[in-house]
């Protein structure tokens, strides 16, 4: 992996670049990840909080049409959108919500391939970044990530002094990005990216995700989930916020009589409606089984079909839970369950 | 595709036959009875169910439905002539080549012919390389039989046994047929299990029931079939709600063993 | 004064209820989360203080909870608030529940912050309700509290001053960023429809989708659901995870409530409720 050196005034110019070019920039911002106008609002601080959402709406967008229609009489005309094929950076991201492309990746491009994800992400380079925060709800080392880890980044930062960046050219989307802004690189000292690294503190490992996998297959009855479903209120905050949760729905919508669109809108599996069936008959009647549901495809029904965990540790919805349902709790709970 | 008819099977159950409008598409279509469709009505949503009729007989595709939600009330309004889309066909299929030189027995109940029907036309059309093929059918009552034309022309043919029944209370004055839940009278008929498959569709509660029946007559668990139902959305496998356990119903079925369905979590 | 573990040791050892709805410390100091303690042993974990958010009164009408029997609720004076419309709108009934109330000293506006002048949440600048009015037993001891600034009333003024079409835009902005997670609704006591209004499809009122129109018939028909019987707990506020200023229109259409028909949400479970009853008197002449 190639190793350069950037300096801030230099990276502000690059964004600068990258903006009179037409390169969309989306970074954390004080509420979300926002699409930025000026490059002096490009996110630097190693040492943010996790914003409230992750970026997943800039590949995954909340409601997107799938097709338009138009009725004439008896007879129904089909339009399809196209996403445009814009280069879209994401600047200054946590490991945590890097990696969630990869993992989102194969969940719309085992069989069918999804062109709407595809065409956002083929076109998404990633400039991570490395994380020095860490609160009580964070758990990355848990589910085999690392605040370092450039894992999923086309180019990753890591911050050697204010106004210095030790730059990790990760792939060669990468590369491509910065081969015209070379000028503004210089030879890199990966000693003191190395250095940098192994001080910055990372999250205690709290679980063993094998063996929680382990449990869940074994509990699919234990009274244990219970106690969590009665506290539940059965809101999508957890899901939406969440870098990795995929669900969603498929609804019309009319404009006029003549003409409407068909949406894709994210969905939530703590939702009573979600798994409802028409003759009123629902399979997930209950919040306890609503709740282990989301535990389950996180850590065992995903990393049985695709080798893949369906979490990246980053704590988003416990953080945003309204009664606080601390998602690294409860599989550090599990976890003990396990060894018993 | 267009409706080219439609059926009122009972006061809420429906069939449409259906021609596809562009002959392209429908020279290349083919599936294999047990697969389903996301059948749209554009403004109005998609839903979910079987094709009905058998792959054996391309000139029509048909679909029933019964009138639930808003998508099937909306299908149920539509005439001769109007357009509806169809996704398709989509998850696995009943393994009508291993069943072959056996003996078949089709158990449905209400709606659940639906599914069977497509397998059963298309047993019956290769009607020489199966051995005794047993239909049981039951609804609630007379009123709420399906298909009843093929029923009627099932129970004339010699090479074949169809027993059609009604729920105690649901027969009329001048009923023929048999009268009692499903799983009692596939006990009463007892088909034979040796060399034999069954395919079984119904309500939960059928199923449920039917299931421990089948097992006593000697019917190993492998050849139980039965066809799932669950909320879809997206019939690709990334919506996320058909699931159970590790399974996409919409992918990994809707057609499952009675041995799969156990290895299940008991979530459906 | 008698303490929160020991009045609710006795409802559990005694019988009286099945369980007890309180808080518990989580994570940090100034964290806590909603905990339903079914064995008097589990009270011991139960905490009062300054940052105890939550409107525990949601739990009451949830099917999870309703099962365990009679329960007994922790309730700050707004919380107690909740419990009254409940009850006046016929969804639990009084003596399935115990109500401790609680002397309230204030709570922040959310967690992991300190408790000051500056982070008190706005509704508690000028509560008159720190002693709930509606309580079978009473824990702890009144003391004074922060003042702060009531920067939500300043937004509404702000707000009032706007025309009609600046005071559009401005919602719509902020509605915009809804994602449809209804964790508003999920958090809010009294929303609590078997279907809501937006789940419902036959026909369908409210577009699921999160765009413009979509999000924009969902935020203010729930405000117009909530007109008369909002109970100002802001929890649907707290839980929006994209930060839409929810209270706003809650808050204004209580203050129309007060000083068009002098109603206050939530004070007395005897009386009707606002938009099921009617005066001869009241005002009309808002109709054109």
């Amino acid at each position: 992996m190639e190793e350069k050196i950037i300096s801030k005034e230099n990276l502000l110019k690059l964004c600068s670049d990258l903006l009179k070019n037409n390169v969309d920039i989306v970074t954390p911002g004080e509420k979300g990840y926002i699409k930025i106008k000026n490059e002096s609002e490009i996110s630097l601080n190693s040492k943010s909080k996790h914003t409230k959402a992750s970026f997943k709406e800039y590949v995954f967008p909340k409601s997107e049409p799938i097709i338009y229609y138009k009725k004439n009489q008896s007879d129904v005309e089909i339009i399809e959108p196209k996403v445009e094929e814009k280069t879209t950076v994401i600047f200054g991201a946590k490991p945590c919500d890097v990696r969630s492309i990869s993992i989102l990746s194969k969940i719309f491009n085992w069989d069918y391939k999804d062109e709407f994800f595809n065409v956002r992400s083929r076109n998404t380079v990633l400039i991570g970044m490395m994380c020095e925060y860490a609160d009580e709800f964070c758990f990355c080392t848990s589910v085999n990530l690392s605040p370092t880890s450039s894992d999923g980044s086309d180019v990753f930062l890591v911050p050697h002094d204010e106004n210095t960046f030790g730059v990790k050219i990760v792939t060669e989307k990468g590369a491509d990005l910065l081969k015209p802004y070379e000028n503004y690189l210089s030879a890199g000292n990966s000693e003191k990216t190395k250095a940098i690294e192994a001080s910055v503190k990372q999250p205690e490992k709290v679980f063993d995700a094998e063996k929680v996998r382990q449990w869940i297959s074994g509990n699919f009855e234990n009274d244990y989930w219970n106690s969590i479903g009665k506290m539940c209120l059965g809101c999508a905050q957890c899901a939406f916020v969440c870098p990795v949760c995929h669900c969603f729905d498929i609804v019309d919508e009319d404009y006029n009589y003549y003409e409407g669109r068909r949406m894709k809108n994210w969905d939530g599996c703590q939702f009573d409606m979600f798994t409802k069936h028409a003759s009123g008959h629902n399979p997930r009647d209950d919040q306890s089984k609503r709740y282990r549901q989301r535990i389950s495809h996180k850590f065992k029904y995903y990393p049985d079909k695709f080798e893949e965990i369906l979490c990246t540790g980053c704590g988003r919805c416990s953080r945003g839970c309204p009664v606080t349902i601390d998602i690294k709790g409860i599989v550090t709970e599990i976890n003990e369950l396990a060894i018993k | 595709m267009e409706v080219k008819e439609v059926i009122t099977e009972t006061p809420d159950t429906t069939t449409f036959r259906l021609q596809f409008k562009d002959p392209e598409v429908a020279k290349s279509f083919n599936f294999k009875a047990g697969q389903f469709g996301e059948y749209s009505v554009f403004g109005e949503g998609e839903c979910t169910f079987c094709i009905a009729s058998s792959p054996t007989r391309m000139e029509y595709l048909e679909c029933s439905f019964k009138k639930y939600g808003k998508v099937t009330s909306a299908l149920a309004r539509l005439n001769v002539g109007d357009t509806i889309g169809l996704r398709g066909p989509y998850g696995n299929y009943f393994p009508i080549d291993e069943m072959k030189g056996k003996n078949v027995v089709f158990i449905a109940g209400g709606i659940g012919l639906a599914p069977v029907r497509c397998i059963i036309d298309n047993v019956l059309d290769l009607r020489d390389q199966f051995k005794d093929i047993t239909i049981i059918y039951g609804a609630r009552s007379v009123a709420d039989l399906v298909y009843k034309n093929l029923l009627k022309e099932w129970q004339e043919r010699k090479d074949i046994k169809t027993i059609v029944t009604v729920d105690p209370g649901g027969e009329t004055p001048d009923w023929k047929g048999e009268i009692g839940f499903v799983p009692s009278i596939v006990e009463k008929t007892a088909p034979k299990s040796d060399n034999s498959v069954a395919i079984i569709c119904g309500p939960p509660i059928m199923i449920k029931y039917t299931f421990p029946v089948m097992t006593k007559l000697g019917f190993r668990e492998d050849d139980i079939i039965t066809t799932l139902e669950n909320r879809m959305k997206c019939g690709l496998g990334k919506c996320g709600r058909c699931n159970i356990g590790n399974v996409y119903v919409c992918k990994d079925g809707p057609v499952f063993t009675y041995t799969q369905m156990k290895e299940l979590p008991q979530e459906f | 004064m008698d303490d929160i573990k020991t009045v609710a040791k006795e409802l559990l050892t005694s019988g009286k209820v099945n369980a007890v709805i309180g808080y518990i410390r989580y994570g940090n100091d100034k964290r806590t989360k909603p905990f339903i303690a079914q064995k008097p042993e589990d009270v011991d974990k139960f905490v009062i203080n300054n940052f105890i958010l939550n409107n525990l009164a949601v739990y009451l009408t949830r099917k999870e909870v309703s099962k365990l029997g009679k329960v007994a609720v922790i309730a700050k004076g707004c919380d107690a608030k909740a419990i009254t419309a409940l009850i006046q709108e016929n969804q639990i009934k009084k003596e399935d529940i115990h109500v401790i109330g609680i002397n309230c000293n204030g709570v922040t506006k959310d967690f992991d912050i300190d408790f000051n002048s500056e982070n008190i949440a706005g509704k508690c600048l000028n509560c008159d309700v720190r002693t709930p009015k509606l309580c079978d037993s009473l824990v702890g001891a009144l003391a004074d509290i922060p003042s702060g600034e009531d920067l939500k009333l300043k937004m509404i003024r702000g707000v009032e001053a706007k025309n009609a079409e600046e005071r559009w835009d401005y919602f719509e902005d902020e509605f915009n960023k809804c994602i449809k997670c209804y964790a508003c609704r999920q958090a809010c006591p009294l929303c609590y429809c078997e279907q809501c209004i937006v789940d419902k499809s036959i026909p369908r009122w409210i577009e699921s989708s999160a765009t413009k129109r979509g999000n924009f018939s969902w935020n203010l028909i729930r405000a117009f659901h909530l007109a008369g019987r909002c109970i100002g707990c802001n929890e649907c506020e707290r839980a929006c995870p994209m930060d839409i200023p929810l209270s706003l229109l809650n808050r204004k259409m209580a203050m129309i409530a007060k000083d068009e028909f002098n109603y206050d949400a939530g004070t007395d479970m005897n009386a009707p409720t606002l938009v099921g009853s009617y005066d001869l008197k009241d005002n009309e002449d808002f109709i054109e």
